[in-house]
């Protein structure tokens, strides 16, 4: 029940926060955080609740709940949480709490309509997070699109329009390609057993022909390397996060793209492994160009949002290098970068939601010298901006590194261009920082530095990218039962001759 | 086979087809060729039985006229499915009679709305 | 031939004698209340009819009351019973004696249902004209400039494709030597027939139902009949006619088993994807919600002909299914523009709808969910339809069918998204939009659409399960 719960108090949060609006912009706010929190003190729970920080155990689904919904089709409403999505549940809840309250004083128009749809897409993502039926997870996939929608269409900036249809055509069209997949996927399983089921747990392992095998799992694919997003399909991103307001941002940055990660772990390459064995190449060169591409292209942009958005593209190149590096480190690396660009990524859109609404711009070349008037923001900025980079000691460095240590047993050349993006990296987070806090002060400015309620968002972001960085364990261990169910049911992805590295503590020695 | 859409019984209409048209077009041919042409304005006038025209011919009827012309052909239908009926009613009895009441009563319905509606009034 | 053998008719004759009554009503004691409230409660007494057919379901060999014909019947009853609802207030004011008005619909709907019970080409045509002649007028019904063009168009290319099908049944007639469709099976798989012939036949008779589906490429009418009928008769159109007219087809074509005929096959194939694309693309040119709709109405057709062409057990389900979700929005959709219409001209141009956020956000919240069904976005009804769509495509291997709904399905969305956009700009300075108050009972029956719309996309069970026992027999 409990993982109803977690779809459920978003969703009545959110139609309670729309309800209770007329008239009065604090109440849907306060609706909204309470109903988050309330999500993340229950995820808190579930963490605690299982031994050694969940994950340790042998089972792999530690919550699982099946009920019938159509059955007819084989359709079911299965929800399961392994410490993979734990993570990513609890990163959704974490990532709510922040945008509402980055949000607070942002957005002033239709406040309720707008928090009703903040909570709804937070339900859908952790629907996908969640849903073990591929019907269900189409839904909740489709589902959170919708809202994010009109977050970016209603609240946005300058060319909000054209940039929320842009990114509906694009993840609508990939979804619907993943929908055919899907349904390719049933009807070679029917085929093959006779039965007509959409369960992801019997569905693993399913036998088809190697080329039919090929095009479903592309079909899967598409879909998940457009959210992601990998390089030929990443051209909705800039747009889309520029022009949302805050909260879009970090809910796209933060969330959404994680749904693209989440997705090719749990299901393409589980679901296919001999096509994503095949695939692993080109997937790989995909990453390394999205590494380098968006890395330079994020050092060519004057807009601060765009810069961001564009560090996302690099970001997630490493991800899905690790995913598709498929051995143990590599997967803990790209689980971890994955938790790290979240915060990291969410923390520098909050900072440039924040100087927008001071300066009502973010033009870099119009900024500069701000340090001196808000020393704090700065203080921040410069700590995300050397998170993003992959400092060592900050979150993003542990995901990083595991990543390439990890893809470096698989191909030596992909993982030294990769290696280099680190050095790009370097150059535009500085760059970035350079120019708007240090450097010749503007006239205009005399910013008023981040409040109480900004600094405590940020507090509370810093100090998960700063335990991350220094003490990634618990990370590590929540993630490890899944993974290693994961790469067991994707068996031949695994026998690539790929070597599987123990990550784990002296409590615990692997024992494969 | 495009020879099976043509069964080979269809040939003498066919033939008899040509020969219709042949005769009349060839009729006509040969009035064209043959006859004198001296037309005077009396001659080219439209022909109403000797009466000489009086106004246009696209003259605009009342409208009055299509709904007694429409409400004549319903009820005139209804006359033309009354024969049929007849022939076959020793044969079916009660069964055909109470149908062709019901009908007639629809009918009458259409009828008494008509009349209601003053269709049937002139000015 | 007894009086009982007529008894599963009851639904049918009930629907008819109300309409003459009402005849006999306006004669002696003009009102609408008493004409809508008739008309209200006739289509409610044959629905509850429907419940009580049993026994030899066969009513000669014209006609079969089977589940089937039942369930469809049923949804034309609903669809008619909610455009006598929206149309009631629509008409006050439009034009003196809407009375009449009450009794073209019920023959309308009378002919539909007929359709949906045919199983005989002589009762297939008969309905189809009872439907088409009492359309005529009520698309015209208005009388402005554009009613009339609407109505004129509309009997001039219905006679036209009326006239294709009789052409069509005679030669089939000629080749099999019957009109039942479940003895044409037989009467083709007899010797020597003539397999141009009998192409040639089925090929006129889809040109005829092309037609009154309106899919491509004999759609040229539906934009601009669309746009001229008055907005709850353009409902009226979208849903009853068409649906009747595909439950014909389904049923003909089931009977006779149009995959023993890869050119059939093929034709409906080509319709299916030239109506998805001329649908789609020539909707993204349009300005007006009424010629949007009806661009998006030949498109949907074509997502239904896929369905259609997939064979096995989905395929009956899928289609019915999809044709419900298609109802329901359909109906909420036009259902919207007839409750913003104002008395000058009907709310159809995109500007009309600008910023109907601000000012009705209930009205601009429904009309969203009508457009994302019309999408096929989760949540609502059209994205159960659609998925089942594709599935019965997917599970026939139809695969090229299925890419081209994928494709179509995005470039739906575009314009879908446009109007949707529109709702919630800026307010601009359109009057229609600033009706002064909402008549209630159009407001309750949105209210129930869009209920029913959710209710069918997020629980779709009970209504599967319903058709699925309905199809059995298929």
């Amino acid at each position: 029940m409990i993982l109803i719960w977690l779809i459920l108090i978003p969703l009545m949060g959110g139609l309670l926060a729309w309800l209770f609006s007329r008239g009065n912009d604090r109440l849907p706010r306060w609706i909204s955080l309470i109903a988050l929190i309330i999500d993340f003190i229950l995820v808190l729970l579930l963490w605690m609740q299982y031994p050694e920080r969940a994950g340790l155990t042998n089972r792999s689904w530690l919550v699982d709940i099946n009920l019938e919904w159509i059955p007819r089709l084989g359709i079911s409403f299965h929800l399961a949480l392994d410490g993979l999505s734990l993570l990513l549940v609890m990163l959704t809840s974490f990532l709510g709490i922040m945008s509402v309250a980055a949000s607070w004083t942002e957005i002033k128009e239709r406040v309720g309509f707008f928090h009703f749809n903040l909570m709804w897409s937070l339900a859908g993502i952790t629907g996908v997070f969640l849903s073990l039926d591929l019907f269900l997870f189409y839904f909740f996939w489709e589902l959170m699109l919708v809202p994010m929608y009109f977050l970016i269409a209603l609240w946005g900036h300058e060319n909000r329009i054209s940039a929320a249809v842009k990114f509906f055509l694009f993840t609508q069209l990939s979804g619907l390609l993943m929908l055919a997949a899907i349904l390719g996927l049933y009807f070679v399983h029917a085929r093959g057993t006779g039965i007509y089921t959409f369960d992801y747990t019997q569905l693993l392992g399913t036998t088809m022909g190697s080329t039919e095998g090929m095009l479903l799992m592309l079909g899967f694919l598409i879909a998940f390397v457009v959210k992601l997003p990998a390089v030929p399909f990443h051209t909705w991103l800039p747009d889309a996060h520029t022009e949302a307001p805050t909260a879009g941002s970090i809910i796209l940055a933060g969330l959404l793209l994680k749904t693209g990660a989440y997705g090719l772990l749990r299901f393409a390459v589980p679901l296919f492994p001999h096509a994503a064995l095949d695939f692993t190449p080109v997937a790989m060169a995909l990453a390394v160009i999205g590494i380098l591409y968006g890395a330079v292209l994020a050092f060519g942009q004057t807009d601060l949002k765009r810069l961001v958005a564009y560090t996302s593209v690099s970001h997630m190149g490493f991800v899905l290098l690790g995913i598709f590096a498929w051995n143990e480190l590599a997967l803990q690396g790209a689980v971890i970068q994955i938790i790290c660009h979240g915060i990291s990524t969410g923390a520098l859109f909050i900072i440039v939601g924040a100087l927008q609404e001071r300066i009502h711009t973010r033009d870099m070349e119009r900024m500069g010298g701000l340090w001196t008037s808000a020393p704090r923001m700065g203080g921040v900025g410069l700590l995300f901006g050397l998170a993003s980079l992959g400092l060592p000691g900050l979150g993003n460095f542990v995901g990083e590194f595991l990543v390439l240590i990890g893809a470096y047993t698989v191909s030596i050349p992909m993982t030294a261009i990769a290696a280099t993006g680190l050095v790009f990296a370097t150059v535009y987070s500085l760059w970035m920082i350079q120019r708007t806090f240090f450097g010749p002060r503007e006239v205009y400015l005399k910013v008023p530095d981040l409040n109480m309620r900004e600094m405590t968002v940020m507090a509370f972001m810093v100090a998960v990218i700063v335990w991350i960085g220094l003490y990634p364990q618990p990370v590590i261990n929540t993630a490890k039962g899944a993974l290693n169910a994961l790469q067991k049911n994707a068996g031949a992805m695994t026998s690539f001759g790929k070597i599987s590295y123990p990550v784990s503590t002296g409590a615990d020695r692997d024992t494969k | 086979m495009p020879t099976a859409f043509l069964p080979e019984e269809y040939l003498p209409i066919v033939i008899f087809m040509v020969i219709i048209l042949a005769f009349g077009l060839g009729t006509l041919a040969v009035g064209i060729v043959l006859r004198l042409r001296r037309p005077y304005q009396e001659k080219l006038l439209p022909y109403e039985s000797g009466n000489p025209p009086v106004g246009e011919p696209r003259y605009r009827f009342s409208v009055r006229f299509y709904i007694v012309a429409m409400l004549f052909v319903i009820f005139d239908v209804e006359a033309v499915f009354l024969y049929p009926w007849a022939i076959v009613f020793d044969q079916i009895g009660l069964y055909a009679f109470v149908e062709m009441m019901l009908f007639i009563a629809i009918l009458v319905v259409g009828y008494v709305y008509a009349w209601k509606k003053e269709a049937f009034r002139w000015d | 031939m007894t009086l009982n053998d007529l008894a599963p008719l009851i639904p049918l004759m009930v629907i008819a004698v109300s309409s003459v009554i009402i005849m006999l009503g306006i004669a002696f004691y003009r009102s609408r209340a008493f004409s809508g409230l008739l008309t209200l409660a006739g289509i409610a007494v044959a629905f509850i009819t429907l419940f009580g057919v049993q026994g030899t379901r066969q009513v000669t060999s014209l006609l079969i009351l089977d589940d089937y014909a039942l369930f469809y019947i049923g949804l034309i009853l609903a669809a008619s019973f909610v455009v006598a609802l929206l149309s009631s207030d629509y008409l006050e004011g439009r034009r003196e004696n809407i009375e009449e008005f009450y009794i073209l619909l019920l023959l309308s709907t009378l002919g539909s249902s007929v359709l949906a019970a045919s199983t005989h080409f002589v009762s297939f045509f008969i309905g189809l004209e009872i439907l088409s002649v009492s359309l005529y007028a009520l698309i015209a019904y208005t009388r402005n400039e554009l009613n009339i063009e609407a109505g004129v168009k509309y009997l001039v290319l219905a006679a036209a494709s009326s006239a294709f099908l009789l052409f069509g049944i005679a030669l089939l007639y000629g080749e099999t030597g019957t009109m039942e469709f479940s003895r044409m099976s037989s009467g083709i798989s007899a010797q020597g027939i003539n397999k141009g012939m009998l192409l040639t036949g089925f090929a006129l008779v889809l040109t005829g139902v092309g037609f009154k589906l309106a899919v491509a490429p004999f759609h040229m009418w539906t934009p601009d009949v669309y746009e001229g009928a008055p907005a709850p008769v353009t409902a009226f159109v979208a849903t009853v006619s068409k649906g009747g007219v595909f439950a014909l087809l389904l049923r003909y074509f089931i009977q006779v088993d149009m995959h023993a005929y890869p050119s059939l096959f093929g034709a409906v194939a080509f319709i299916a994807v030239a109506s998805m694309f001329a649908g789609n693309l020539l909707a993204l040119l349009q300005k007006n919600i009424k010629r949007i709709l009806a661009y998006s109405s030949i498109a949907h057709l074509g997502y239904l002909l896929v369905a259609f062409l997939a064979g096995g057990v989905m395929r009956v389900t899928a289609v019915t299914f999809y044709l419900v979700a298609y109802f329901i929005t359909t109906l909420g959709a036009f259902g919207v523009v007839t409750m913003l219409s104002g008395k000058e001209r009907d709310a159809d141009a995109v500007e009309d709808y600008q910023g109907l956020f601000r000012h009705r956000p209930w009205l601009a919240l429904i009309f969203s969910a009508m457009l994302f069904s019309l999408a096929g976005i989760p949540l609502t009804a059209g994205f159960i339809g659609k998925f089942y769509i594709v599935a019965a495509g997917a599970g026939s291997a139809l695969w090229l069918l299925v890419i081209m709904l994928v494709i179509n399905s995005a470039i739906g969305l575009y314009y879908y998204l446009r109007i949707i956009v529109v709702l919630y700009a800026q307010p601009g300075h359109s009057e229609v939009s600033a009706v002064s108050s909402l008549p209630l009972t159009g407001s309750l029956v949105l209210v129930l659409l869009t209920v029913l719309l959710l209710w069918l996309g997020v629980y779709p069970e009970p209504l599967i399960e319903m058709i699925h026992r309905m199809t059995m027999r298929f």
